[in-house]
């Protein structure tokens, strides 16, 4: 009984949720819309450099510029129904395959740095909360504050510096040589591939791993000195279970959420690092488009961040009913 | 447990270091540049980052050679001009496709059409100046202007010939992609945001081009760039950064090669009536105001030349005769004292942040500069993307911009740049704060049906003194430097050209 109410709850939240993130959804695409296509006009540049003002209103009537911008916007949200996100401006390719072939880099940048940041931030978070006054673990959380309030622009460019340019141990740039399976052009598999991947996906995960360090740490902290830890370490279990089982389970809650949320994040948001290291992927696309006003690849783009995060979301709140049944859904 | 990972980690890294150090083949050549390629058809884009690469992969039926950018011919043997607005091309024999279609006059009539659908083409302007193409015979084709365009010919280094059959018979999206084309190089690969890889054409007219195997890679990080060059990735770079020049002079392993850009970077200035600026006083007092050979040294650190007029001197109308106005903050103020502005006026500065090498930087010292002699200049510095449109719409009082001319041909400049804006004739489309001369208008208009080629130059030459001198349409400042690095051990033999592109069948490597 209480079990298929949890079901129907959850069920009812899930529809909810869904609806918000179509309204979301549509109301960043509006604002994306209108804020580029007010910001300068396409046309010019795509009639070349020396084209006279016939030309330009010609390319305006090509391409549909003419026409005020709800007639533009309205067209677009028709068509993005359809899946047809219009043409790059720059490229004059569809935008949504031109950001797609670019995903496979940055997902897998993503998940390397998300993987880095949950292994070395959680690990690392676990042992500093054990023995918190050791002058080793006092450094640590010294060096996670540094890596917080240190842009990763500057992260990326010294460990180029040190990795590449002094010990020549890495690349400096780029993915190396891929695999393609399918439609994934992956550069796991290769040795050069992961070489390439070591530096970028340090420096994206850089920041994530020093959170989530402080995260674990302030978690473990507070948990150990409950009165249930203490019956299981006089119940004279063995400390792996005692830390992992008993004290880590209850701090993983917002260590989840701060991961799931975080991967959208880096996901949308890696054009920095994509930028230092010639990363291929989506965020050093979306760069440049918006250099060159690119608008239907940046309104595209930015309306794929979108639908990730809130996918993302959606997933990290049904994850938390798994990991604590006690939550319920309002 | 926390050793055993640590060893692990060690023992990663030594396994590494092992696989570092890439083994390169005499005859292959690894480049950065530090702007990608948009597309592979040639007349979508006619940015010179994009038709850098194209010019590999294609030709023209012109082209200019080496680092003096020489006319001469390529897929046409030579032309002939019987009048006005007729050219005559005789096209070479035997040239092959990359795919093994022969090239014929119906490739030249199908890739002169095509320029001037805007949905694949940048290159309207030139398409929509064209009245007829006629095909004699396969190796023979006229076409027609609907206007006489002198320098019609001198443009086509930039129309690249592609294949009918294959244009038409592959899908848009491909021909985007994958580029056919009858140039010294092949196409193999092209991984956006990675690099293009191109092989040698066994077959080019033009012979075979020594380096076998090229790979290039845009690098759009300058940092990054560097990075590249000193760890030794790659074998030639461009884009070199001002910031870090020292450092790449210093490394030994490193050669740097400087050249001239033709690019200048000036000050439009325009004549609106009402303004302060409609007197030419004035506009002389602002030149003089502006100490640029602190902005050559501060700003460019030294990477720049002086500029006392627009086209450099390749250009056709290029006059040497033309000399800046010398740096005078007092006999600036003295003039404006003349011209009733003594406690000066208001004006606007507009300029990109994204375009020209240190373009924001150059614009925040001008306006210190006017400040001096007592004018209230506002500074206005946006994206390209948003700069550019403006300018089309005319609407600027002062801006800053940067020029050079494609067709080494000031008069199709001028029209753009310094003619009265006139919507029906499309003329002075870049002429954003109004500018207005009608003596020369009335003398550009009429460099159009000169036969003569002598007789034109002298005209332009004068048109332009008469611009910079007589009516200081604009403050020129400087010409820009290019900065190439190559790695001084692997024998690459490379000279810049002036137009910046990278024309591997000019490369030769050890």
């Amino acid at each position: 009984m209480l079990r298929s109410c949890l079901i129907y709850s959850m069920f009812t939240y899930i529809v909810r949720r869904l609806i918000q993130g179509i309204v979301v959804l549509l109301a960043v695409s509006f604002i994306c819309f209108i804020v580029f296509r007010s910001a300068g006009d396409p046309a010019v540049s795509m009639a070349g450099q020396y084209a006279t003002f016939q030309d330009i209103e010609e390319v305006r009537k090509v391409f549909g510029l003419d026409k005020p911008y709800y007639i533009q916007y309205i067209r677009f949200i028709a068509n993005a129904l359809q899946g047809n996100f219009g043409l790059s401006f720059v490229n004059r390719v569809p935008a949504l395959p031109l950001i797609l072939e670019r995903l496979p880099a940055t997902v897998e940048l993503a998940t390397c740095a998300i993987f880095i940041s949950v292994v070395f931030g959680v690990g690392l978070g676990v042992l500093v909360s054990l023995k918190p006054y050791l002058v080793r673990n006092r450094l640590i959380m010294a060096g996670s504050l540094f890596n917080i309030s240190m842009p990763t622009f500057l992260t990326g460019i010294l460990l180029i510096m040190v990795f590449a340019v002094y010990l020549k141990i890495l690349p400096p740039f780029g993915r190396g040589e891929t695999v393609t399976i399918g439609f994934w052009r992956t550069g796991f598999l290769t040795w050069s591939g992961i070489k390439h991947l070591i530096l970028p996906a340090f420096t994206l995960g850089m920041y994530q791993l020093a959170v989530l360090l402080r995260l674990t740490r302030a978690g473990m902290r507070e948990v150990l000195t409950e009165e249930y830890i203490k019956t299981a370490w006089a119940k004279g279990l063995p400390p792996r279970k005692v830390i992992f089982k008993h004290a880590l389970r209850n701090v993983l809650i917002p260590v989840v959420t701060m991961t799931g949320l975080q991967f959208g994040e880096l996901i949308a948001f890696s054009f920095v690092t994509e930028l230092i290291f010639q990363w291929p992927g989506a965020g050093n696309l979306l760069l440049t488009s918006i250099f060159e006003q690119d608008q239907p690849v940046i309104v595209t783009y930015v309306m794929l961040a979108a639908l990730v995060i809130l996918t993302i979301n959606i997933i990290v709140d049904i994850l938390y009913a798994i990991l604590n049944p006690k939550i319920r859904y309002e | 447990m926390k050793k055993l990972f640590f060893l692990l980690t060690i023992a990663f890294m030594v396994a590494l270091l092992g696989l570092g150090g890439q083994a390169m083949a005499a005859s292959s050549i690894v480049v950065a540049v530090d702007a990608p390629p948009r597309m592979m058809n040639p007349h979508g884009s006619d940015a010179d980052s994009n038709l850098s690469v194209m010019a590999n992969f294609f030709d023209g039926l012109m082209q200019r050679k080496g680092s003096d950018a020489i006319f001469a011919p390529a897929l046409a043997l030579r032309y002939e001009h019987p009048d006005l607005v007729t050219w005559k091309f005789f096209l070479r024999k035997g040239v092959k496709f990359h795919n093994g279609n022969p090239f014929t006059a119906a490739d030249v009539k199908f890739s002169f059409e095509r320029l001037s659908d805007p949905k694949v083409s940048e290159f309207i302007n030139t398409g929509k100046i064209i009245a007829s193409i006629d095909i004699i015979d396969d190796y023979t084709v006229v076409i027609k202007t609907k206007t006489p365009i002198p320098w019609f010919a001198n443009n086509l280094h930039q129309v690249n010939i592609m294949d009918k059959e294959s244009t038409e018979s592959r899908s848009v999206g491909e021909v985007q992609q994958v580029p056919i084309g009858t140039g010294a190089y092949k196409f193999v690969e092209w991984i956006k945001g990675s690099y293009v890889k191109m092989e040698a054409n066994e077959g080019y007219w033009e012979g075979a081009p020594p380096i076998k195997k090229v790979e290039l890679k845009p690098i759009k990080e300058p940092s990054t760039r560097f990075a590249a060059l000193v760890s030794g990735q790659v074998d030639l770079a461009s884009g070199v950064p001002v910031e870090l020049y020292e450092k790449v002079v210093k490394n030994p392993k490193l050669q740097v090669i400087n050249r001239p850009a033709r690019r200048s970077i000036f000050l439009a200035l325009g004549s609106k009536p009402g303004s302060a600026w409609e007197d030419i006083r004035v506009r002389k007092a602002m030149y003089m105001a502006i100490n640029e050979d602190e902005i050559i040294e501060k700003i460019m650190r030294g990477h720049a030349a002086p500029a006392a007029q627009i086209p450099d001197p390749p250009t056709i109308g290029y006059n040497a005769s033309i000399k800046r106005l010398a740096y005078n903050p007092e006999e600036a103020k003295k003039l404006l004292k003349e011209a009733g502005y003594e406690n000066g006026f208001d004006i606007t500065l507009t300029g990109p942040n994204d375009r020209y090498v240190q373009d924001e930087k150059i614009a925040e010292a001008v306006v210190k500069y006017l400040a001096k002699v007592g004018i209230n200049a506002r500074l206005d510095v946006k994206p390209k993307a948003v700069f550019f449109p403006e300018v089309f719409e005319g609407k600027l009082e002062f801006y800053l911009i940067g020029w050079f001319d494609g067709t080494f041909d000031m008069g199709r400049t001028f029209f753009k740049l310094i003619h009265t804006r006139d919507k029906e004739k499309g003329f002075g489309s870049l002429n954003g704060a109004n500018f207005t001369n009608p003596d020369i208008d009335t003398l550009l208009e009429a460099t159009a049906s000169m036969v003569d080629q002598e007789k034109r130059k002298g005209v332009l030459q004068y048109i332009n003194k008469l611009a910079m001198v007589g009516s200081i349409a604009c403050i020129p400042l400087h010409y820009q430097q290019d900065i190439y690095a190559i790695q001084k051990d692997r024998g690459v033999k490379f000279q810049p050209r002036p137009d910046r592109w990278m024309v591997f069948k000019e490369i030769s490597k050890k």
